[in-house]
């Protein structure tokens, strides 16, 4: 479970601070499907940061699991990332020189798995995602469906419960973005809490519950807490 | 480091050997320059304490002199001269004397047929040729002490006597004259560097034992005695000791240096030894420098590195890199710089070091080539070597990755 409580984010630009987000109230049950929408600069990727333990808060409290997470050091944070969250990116982010195979791998590496679990863990995600035969290549050999994929197999090789996307299908075609979305559809049907940015309404068309930001605060926030 | 992660590092150094190539030059250039910097210095220093042995190692030399000192009543400028007696009082005075000889010279026509040369004939006993490192070519010896019992006439040749005298030849078993009388050469002398000498250096003399030398020629006093203490640190303390033996029976002041004078080998390669070190540190520290001006390179190259790659460090981060992942990433991928560079660096001067020294220079050269060809590759260089190259490893990886393992992930991830 998520719980953000007067989450405030303030940026020193140049001179002037400009608070990005105004006070957060948010709370995401476990099992939830949320799509964070709001135009640019309304502060949900921001959000997503702080959510994600990439950032953390000016002020206020973030309780992931009933843990504070304000509290916790670097690489605290760090083990947070890999064990309870799959990050999914709009340009894939994926290793440019390593292949599909060394990409899953990663976080796997990072949580100090052996090798005869890590080669279990990623033949059977990328079996999952339909690409093992794609396990030799790089990514630029693949297209960006293809890559999507391979970063959904990589954010999900700890086993995270929450999956955490911005603008998943942003880069890719519309066969491809569906694809991605049944993908999110069916990780939801098994249990996971799929959190996205996105400002495309199709796509957040697969939430059951749509976070809509403006200006730092959140429009529609109390409605399910 | 955990064993796993060194798969994935390795994989992401293959992709930038190119980039790396140059600056692995660099080190390579630098672990060269400083290698052979110190294996010449080594070889500079090896080569003058070789010569510098060639006169004997840790020997004294005492002479007689002249008193500048009253004592007992006596006047100044009395003459001291040496006895063959005193061989024997100062090896029973002073126990730690081990090896003890008279030596007396003349300086005589020799000649084998029409070839004539005149040399420094000189009276020995048998220890008189390991301790001052004279050491006879295959099928010759040194005088014995069955030649010192029997007063034979027997001759031992400096190499350049010998070549005068015989050319190509073998000299030993054949016969010369001393002075007109007939001596059977039993030995000569090999090369040896030597850069020091009293009476001219050692190849152009020629030794007989010292009783031939007191029954054929008139001499009574010894012109000199060598002694070799048991250990080198008893050297100075044996100087004085030898005048208070010799000042008693000859009454002169145990502290006057000029009524026995004597030439303390040890003292005089320690102090050459102390100049010819600072060479060689002094060669060091600018190998090392130049090394220096290399890690500079390096971790310049390490900060493009990092600012190149901004956005993997942040990704990695994201999958939950912690800091000493990515520590450990940018350390090693220094290291392996260092490492390429210096293996090539290495053996290019091992090699060079080995080609030099198969030069054909000859051994009696005392010219500049014996001393700047000799270059010599030792274990204690190597450690030093890997001493210095560790810290500078060390020194030029770990800021770049401390600065890339301190990045914000947020801030990392959007870095274009």
């Amino acid at each position: 479970m998520i719980q953000l409580n007067d989450i405030r984010k303030v940026y020193q630009m140049g001179k002037l601070p400009f608070e990005a987000l105004k006070g957060i109230d948010l709370t995401i049950e476990s099992g939830e499907f949320v799509a964070v929408m709001g135009p640019s600069g309304s502060g949900k990727s921001t959000l997503m940061n702080i959510i994600g333990c990439l950032d953390t808060a000016s002020s206020g409290e973030y309780h992931l699991d009933e843990r504070n997470v304000a509290g916790l050091s670097f690489d605290q944070l760090s083990q947070v990332r890999n064990r309870k969250i799959g990050f999914v990116f709009q340009n894939f982010n994926l290793l440019p020189y390593a292949t599909s195979f060394e990409n899953v791998e990663l976080p796997l590496l990072f949580n100090g798995k052996s090798a005869k679990q890590r080669k279990e863990r990623v033949r059977e995600l990328l079996d999952k995602v339909g690409l093992w035969e794609w396990h030799r290549h790089r990514p630029t050999e693949l297209s960006g469906g293809q890559q999507q994929r391979i970063a959904i197999a990589r954010a999900l090789v700890n086993e995270p419960p929450i999956l955490l996307a911005d603008e998943p299908t942003g880069n890719l075609d519309s066969n491809s973005g569906r694809e991605i979305m049944e993908i999110f559809q069916g990780l939801w049907e098994a249990g996971k809490t799929v959190i996205m940015v996105t400002h495309d309404n199709t796509v957040a068309g697969y939430a059951k519950r749509i976070v809509r930001l403006l200006d730092g605060r959140v429009e529609n926030g109390r409605k399910s807490a | 480091m955990k064993t796993h992660l060194l798969k994935l590092y390795m994989s992401e150094l293959r992709n930038r050997r190119k980039k790396t190539a140059l600056i692995t030059f660099a080190i390579g250039w630098g672990a060269l320059s400083l290698l052979l910097l110190m294996s010449f210095g080594r070889g500079m220093s090896e080569t003058f304490s070789a010569s510098f042995k060639g006169l004997g190692d840790n020997i004294l030399i005492v002479y007689g002199g002249q008193t500048s000192k009253i004592h007992q009543g006596l006047p100044k400028g009395r003459r001291i001269r040496l006895y063959p007696e005193d061989v024997d009082l100062l090896r029973s005075r002073i126990p730690e004397i081990a090896e003890i000889t008279p030596e007396s010279f003349s300086r005589f026509e020799m000649r084998n047929g029409d070839r004539a040369v005149n040399r420094n004939v000189n009276g020995v006993n048998p220890c008189f040729g390991f301790m001052r490192n004279q050491i006879p070519q295959a099928g010759g010896r040194f005088v014995n002490d069955l030649d010192i019992d029997g007063s034979r006439r027997v001759v031992f040749l400096g190499w350049k006597v010998a070549e005068e005298l015989f050319g190509d030849e073998n000299p030993v078993g054949r016969r010369i004259s001393l002075q007109r009388v007939p001596f059977t050469v039993i030995g000569v002398m090999k090369r040896k560097l030597q850069s020091s000498a009293y009476e001219g250096m050692d190849s152009d003399q020629v030794y007989i034992p010292f009783t031939t030398f007191l029954n054929l020629y008139s001499q009574r006093f010894v012109d000199r005695i060598h002694i070799q203490p048991e250990k080198r640190e008893q050297s100075k303390w044996l100087e004085a000791e030898i005048r208070r033996v010799l000042g008693r029976k000859y009454r002169f002041d145990p502290k006057d240096e000029y009524a026995n004078q004597i030439w303390n080998t040890v003292e005089g390669a320690e102090m050459s030894g102390k100049v010819f070190k600072g060479i060689e540190i002094f060669l060091a520290i600018i190998g090392g420098l130049t090394l220096l001006i290399g890690a500079v390179g390096v971790t310049n190259l390490m900060y493009a590195v990092v600012k190149e790659r901004t956005r993997e460090i942040g990704v990695k981060m994201a999958l939950g890199a912690k800091r000493r992942h990515i520590v450990y990433q940018f350390l090693l991928e220094a290291m392996m710089i260092f490492v390429k560079g210096t293996m090539w660096g290495g053996l290019v001067a091992f090699n060079i070091v080995a080609l030099v020294r198969m030069l054909p220079i000859s051994y009696d050269v005392e010219g500049i080539a014996g001393y700047l060809l000799r270059p010599r590759f030792s274990a204690d260089i190597f450690l030093l070597f890997v001493t210095v190259m560790g810290i500078l490893v060390f020194m030029s990886g770990i800021f770049p990755a401390l600065r890339a393992s301190r990045l914000n992930p947020v801030d990392a991830l959007r870095y274009e």
